[in-house]
């Protein structure tokens, strides 16, 4: 359903992707693994076009979205992104939160908007808390907020860029089994995380990536268990 | 003491004349110079040079110079390059460049102070750029926008009495006016700076309601 081939990124000088091949499959959930600055969240931002792409292509559903003529802002509906710091809008409640993009983009009619939105927000635990602003929830609330509002746009793909590394602990486990309950809904997830235990139970795809490239690609067993390069054993014995 | 109150009702009705003006010039400069602040802002914020180095030029010329020195320079330069104003219209032109320019500073501050991730979490809902600014940036920055913005128009109110010099009887050529006939110095700008204390105090009760409507929850 997705297929990167050959994605080169630059930040000026830089050489951030060095030439990324990845394929995703419908109902897939890919676990992005790897060290800081290895390219993780460069890669998710530049599937939604948050970044400009030097080279390569990004196929979804066969459309290469990082041809000229792609409808850049149709593109964004259908891959639905969360972000490490929520990024929720202050000044509109919950439930304007997650009505926003339908009714903006979708030009889906408010009642509409919002008898979904407030579906989304159930489906998140959030029944209740429509009206709250996102300084009266708590990270995790707003996390899951976050998730309803990408949830809105019926996206194709969600894409989760460490969505629980600003989260207080306590606070991780609400936004993750959120997280599992989509993927055992069959949605199509892309993840950067650095918690393994969520890779090990709910992935079925996980990629180590190293220095802008995909250095293992597997299961999360084969890889967990018998990485392949010696950078991946030194990373996974460090943090597993 | 009746004598100070017959010279008020003496030089009232002449007074509000003025301040009519006064108010005419400071709406309409207030009106312009926020639009051209606002399309300066987005010009400072673009990323072409060819946008960005223009504007940025006109606003350092802008801030460089007196407004009194521009009035003069729109008033009585400009019908040399085939453009006449009256007085009243060079005026409000000068006012509105000057401010636009102050107020594009102000915009452009507030606009940057949105944090990146708002632009970025709106448009991956995919929203345009011009939705993004006017939903979720704008009504953000409001709040940063408008305490300095109300303090630049209240400025403008006050320096709105330059136009004096290029003959708009507004409020204080009014009173120059009554004061070097009558020789009632005293009364004369007293009533006018009463007067600039009551529209002022007015624009900051109307700042202040606007400064309400945008505080976050």
């Amino acid at each position: 359903m997705i297929e990167i081939v050959n994605l080169h990124k630059y930040f000026g000088q830089t050489h951030v992707l060095k030439g990324v091949n990845l394929q995703v499959n419908k109902g897939d959930v890919v676990v992005v693994v790897g060290p800081s600055g290895s390219g993780k969240s460069t890669l998710l931002r530049c599937i939604n076009r948050l970044e400009e792409v030097q080279e390569g292509e990004i196929r979804i559903g066969g459309e290469n979205i990082l041809s000229k003529t792609a409808d850049v802002y149709r593109i964004r509906c259908e891959v639905g992104m969360v972000f490490q710091q929520f990024n929720l809008f202050p000044h509109m409640n919950a439930l304007h939160n997650v009505t926003l993009g339908p009714t903006v983009t979708k030009k889906m009619p408010r009642r509409d908007a919002e008898a979904l939105a407030t579906e989304l927000l159930r489906k998140v635990g959030l029944s209740g808390r429509e009206h709250s602003f996102p300084s009266e929830l708590s990270g995790g609330q707003q996390q899951r907020v976050a998730i309803a509002r990408a949830l809105a746009m019926e996206p194709a793909v969600m894409l989760f860029d460490e969505a629980t590394s600003a989260l207080d602990p306590e606070l991780v486990g609400e936004v993750l089994s959120v997280m599992k309950q989509l993927a055992l809904e069959g949605m199509t997830m892309i993840v950067v995380t650095h918690l393994m235990g969520f890779a090990r139970e709910v992935a079925n795809h996980v990629v180590f990536m190293d220095d802008g490239l995909i250095v293992e690609d597997g299961t999360p067993k084969g890889i967990f268990e018998n990485p392949k390069t010696d950078r991946a054993a030194a990373f996974f014995s460090k943090i597993l | 003491m009746q004598n100070l109150i017959n010279k008020f009702h003496e030089f009232l009705p002449s007074l509000i004349k003025g301040t009519q003006y006064t108010i005419e010039i400071t709406v309409l400069g207030i009106i312009l110079s926020t639009i051209f602040g606002f399309v300066f802002s987005q010009a400072l914020l673009s990323k072409r040079k060819l946008i960005n180095r223009p504007v940025r030029i006109l606003i350092n010329v802008v801030r460089g110079t007196p407004l009194l020195v521009q009035m003069f320079y729109v008033y009585f330069v400009l019908p040399d390059l085939g453009i006449t104003l009256g007085a009243l219209e060079a005026a409000v032109l000068s006012l509105s460049i000057c401010y636009g320019a102050y107020h594009a500073e102000i915009f452009r501050a507030g606009i940057m102070s949105i944090p990146l991730g708002q632009w970025e979490a709106a448009t991956s809902l995919g929203l345009k750029h011009h939705q993004i600014l006017r939903r979720i940036v704008l009504p953000q920055a409001a709040r940063i926008i408008l305490p300095p913005l109300g303090t630049s128009c209240i400025i403008l109110l006050k320096d709105s009495s330059l136009a004096s010099v290029i003959t708009v009887r507004e409020l204080t050529r009014s009173g120059q006016l009554i004061a070097s006939t009558t020789f009632e110095n005293l009364t004369v700008y007293s009533m006018v700076a009463l007067i600039y204390i009551l529209l002022t105090q007015l624009l900051a009760l109307l700042v202040h309601s606007m400064e309400r409507k945008y505080r976050l929850k």
